[in-house]
């Protein structure tokens, strides 16, 4: 990490600070005190299983974090805290592990934190059983674990992968009872036994999770305002799937707090002298739309820094997000460390070099609706996109149909049914996908756009845009490995300028709003969600 | 009598078994893998070992004619699988959400049936203007979408005066908006048909009779016409059961409740085959039921069936 980033990371992590925690403390505040029942509205991303391992969605960790402490904890200027681990140690070929466990930790159906806990941690992730669609993935390079002593395990890696105690901050990695992992596995899913702060009640399904203090908890992280108990006695995570709904729910006091605040209303949020706002960057992938870079028009890099020039994303987001999203800089957030502050700037709109650089990629000719041809060939590209795809992202698309459209590229939209989608993805046979992917490291790179990433019959991988480059490969490779990864994640972000394998639009924030008797409502960096450990209630 | 019953429900059991039939070839020949579904989606990086175990555990391997008979053989000893979404036992996940529905849609029949005869009753044959005012007001909320009632109604009560809560489902007081945004529409339609068959009993010779005894007004209305006029909407109990389950989805979504009509859109989505069936088999069951009700009710509303059998 170079001193700038820091530098950057040191003030977002300021600023953020700055709209939470000491937001939420303001004036008239005091000493925190316990009692109270906190609900919150979640969107309507309701995880379909409980188990921390077993679910992929962007509603989990937020309703398993309470339940499920993880083994590190990561703050926001990327650094690795202690948390049930005290301590680790990595071997100089990067393939060994040792974790030294935190004593005292107690799981709340009384089983007890161990090695072998942690151990059997490890293999439930791994477990095809438990048919996790995302920390299987996460851990692949795992190879299997000794239990030292009672609170020292040894892991062992089948290759080198620096991102694996970033990676095991995240709440997708959160630690079960070692006793429901082998006694009762088929139960995580609904009902989920950690050793966090707060103990699952009761899950209504389409409706509500709750939760109640753990009395016994007096591990919390290192980042945390205090140690002990939570403040809240109860917890209530409540999902409200209309924008709308969940918007006047908090406005009219009938929940405390809201995720996701619609970008419509923050401004109203802001604006209110009764409610809070809260916001962080989720790290990761920005919301792009991908290039399938493997067939033609895209397979030409001058076609797609054409696209990259014609659309104006500034205008488009501003638009779009009320005002409230940053224009992405690249193809990490600004929130991921080894972020490249330095070349922000770089995708510059110019519609006049996007014309110039299809005439040099040959599409010279015109047809009657004034669509390029080449060859006889006319210059299209097809977006298939899901049935429920997000209406903010439709109206980026639209606009960005309309932009090509005035450079001559041609973007059909189609709505196939969900399954021919997935079908027509995991093929290949789209010109234009979107999405977005949070974690909390540069890895994500590897993961988007890393050749062995392109799904195969036997692989599924997440490079969408099926860039096949052998430098970028190489750079990734080798950050992935521990080799200087400020320095090797800096130059993959500038190649992938080069290389333009997609249209970056916004770095995705989680925008929370909450009632000022809320206090010190916080998020978890690693996976940014909102977090309860240090949250009190103004009675 | 029994015999009548008896073929009914034999017939009903080939309804249940064309829509599991349809069903399953619908899900099943649309294109994809419901493996991807069981750990896909936006966010999801499944690796090859939790794919491989999925296509076993859940035979997605084996031709899709086993895989019918395989879902036949285990519906009819009462097993409905294993949700591949929620890894719970159809009939618990079902089970779970099926009150919640029930007391939903009861709620809102008996909202919407006591509206439409209240108002039937108190318009028909009365002067123009207040025919007509009943009409047009039931033609608005009859064609109004129920999503948007549900938000007029939310805005008004929930976020406007602050009466009754927005979501969830707890108590009464949580049911109330639902099952009005749900029951409006329905009376807007039944209370339409109700007051014309009601316009036309009041004609009949049998209604003068009972006026010429000098019966009141209110009287001659529920105690003569209304029972005639009923028939109709007994015939139409099949527009009404669809109402209300149709509905139910949409009410559920904005009203953030439990319930049956959030678990089939969530199933379909995620191409759940044993969720979707399980909802569907059970949506056919109630229709079946209700259909052999109305006939027994018939009987009971119109003595002139009961010779004629």
């Amino acid at each position: 990490m170079t001193k700038k980033t820091l530098a950057l990371l040191l003030t977002a992590a300021t600023l953020l600070a700055g709209c939470g925690s000491t937001g939420a403390s303001s004036p008239g505040g005091g000493a925190p005190k316990a009692g109270g029942t906190l609900v919150l509205g979640e969107n309507g991303q309701e995880p379909p299983c409980l188990d921390p391992h077993g679910n992929a969605s962007s509603d989990g960790p937020v309703a398993t974090v309470p339940v499920a402490d993880s083994l590190v904890w990561f703050d926001a200027d990327g650094t690795i805290e202690p948390w049930l681990a005290d301590s680790w140690n990595v071997s100089d070929d990067g393939l060994t592990y040792t974790f030294k466990l935190r004593h005292g930790v107690k799981f709340h159906d009384g089983a007890v934190w161990n090695a072998e806990a942690l151990k059997l941690n490890f293999e439930h992730m791994k477990d095809p059983a438990t048919k996790s669609p995302l920390a299987a993935a996460y851990i692949a390079p795992y190879e299997d674990s000794k239990v030292v002593d009672e609170y020292t395990l040894e892991v062992r890696l089948s290759s080198p992968y620096k991102p694996f105690l970033d990676i095991l901050s995240q709440g997708y990695l959160g630690m079960i009872s070692p006793k429901q992992i082998k006694e009762a596995p088929q139960t995580i899913c609904e009902h989920p036994i950690g050793s966090g702060p707060f103990i699952f009640d009761k899950w209504t399904k389409g409706q509500s999770i709750t939760y109640h203090r753990n009395p016994d908890y007096n591990w919390g992280p290192k980042g945390a305002k205090h140690t002990g108990p939570a403040y809240l006695d109860k917890l209530e995570i409540r999902f409200l799937a209309e924008d709308a709904t969940r918007y006047n729910a908090l406005a009219s006091g009938e929940v405390d707090a809201i995720d996701f605040t619609p970008p419509q209303n923050v401004e109203d949020v802001k604006a209110n002298p009764e409610l809070g706002f809260l916001s962080a960057i989720r790290p990761g992938h920005p919301m792009s739309f991908w290039l399938n870079t493997s067939r033609p028009p895209f397979d030409d890099v001058k076609v797609r820094q054409a696209l990259l020039a014609a659309v104006d994303r500034e205008s488009i987001i501003k638009g779009v997000s009320f005002g409230q999203y940053d224009v992405a800089q690249g193809f990490v957030t600004s929130s991921t460390p080894g972020y490249a502050a330095a070349l922000e700037g770089s995708i510059a709109y110019d519609p006049a070099k996007a014309g110039g650089l299809l005439d040099e990629a040959g599409w010279t000719g015109r047809d009657k609706d004034g669509i390029r041809t080449k060859d006889g060939k006319r210059l299209v590209a097809y977006f298939p996109i899901a049935a429920n795809f997000p209406a903010q992202r439709m109206q980026i698309a639209v606009q960005t149909q309309a932009a090509a459209r005035k450079i001559g590229l041609d973007i059909q939209l189609q709505t196939p049914p969900e399954q021919e989608l997935t079908d027509r993805s995991n093929k290949g046979d789209y010109d234009m996908s979107s999405g977005l992917w949070a974690t909390n490291t540069a890895d994500v790179l590897w993961i988007q756009y890393s050749s062995e990433n392109i799904t195969t019959d036997k692989r599924r991988g997440q490079n969408v845009a099926r860039l096949r480059d052998a430098q970028l490969d190489d750079l990734l490779e080798r950050a992935r490995q521990g080799e200087n990864p400020a320095k090797l994640y800096n130059q993959a972000q500038a190649r992938l300028l080069e290389l333009a394998p997609a249209i970056p639009f916004y770095d995705d924030p989680r925008p929370v709003a909450y009632q000022k008797k809320v206090r010190d409502l916080t998020f978890t960096p690693a996976y940014p969600s909102p977090y309860f450990y240090d949250t009190w209630l103004e009675q | 009598m029994i015999r009548f019953i008896a073929w009914r429900l034999l017939a009903g059991a080939g309804v249940l078994w064309g829509a599991a039939t349809l069903t399953f070839l619908v899900l099943h020949f649309t294109p994809g893998d419901p493996a991807e579904a069981v750990v896909g989606g936006e966010g999801a990086a499944p690796t090859p070992e939790v794919l491989a175990q999925i296509t076993a555990e859940y035979g997605l391997d084996r031709p899709w004619y086993e895989q019918y008979a395989g879902h036949l053989w285990r519906i009819v000893r009462g097993d409905f699988g294993t949700s591949y979404r929620l890894h719970t036992p159809v009939t618990q996940a079902i089970g779970e959400q099926a009150w919640a529905t029930m007391e939903l849609a009861l709620a809102a029949a008996v909202t919407g049936l006591v509206l439409a005869v209240a108002v039937a009753l108190a318009t028909a044959g009365r002067r123009r203007w207040i025919r007509g005012l009943a009409a047009g007001a039931e033609l608005l909320v009859a064609s109004t979408p129920a999503f948007w009632l549900g938000i007029v109604l939310l805005t008004v009560f929930s976020f406007g005066l602050r009466l009754l809560p927005a979501t969830g489902s707890h108590g009464l007081a949580s049911l109330v908006l639902p099952a009005l945004a749900l029951a409006l529409p329905i009376a807007g339609v039944l209370g339409h048909v109700l007051r014309e068959a009601l316009e036309e009993v009041l004609d009949e010779p049998f209604i003068v009779s009972a006026r010429s005894r000098g019966l009141a007004d209110t009287t001659v209305r529920v105690r003569h016409a209304l029972r005639h006029a009923l028939l109709p909407l007994v015939t139409m109990s099949g527009y009404w059961v669809g109402a209300l389950l149709g509905g139910a989805v949409i009410t559920e979504t904005l009203f953030t409740r439990q319930g049956i009509g959030r678990l089939l859109v969530a199933a379909v989505n995620a191409k759940d085959l044993p969720v979707v069936l399980g909802v569907v088999l059970l949506s056919a069951l109630v229709y079946v039921l209700v259909n052999l009700v109305v006939d027994l009710l018939y009987r009971v509303v119109d003595p002139r069936l009961k010779e004629a059998a």
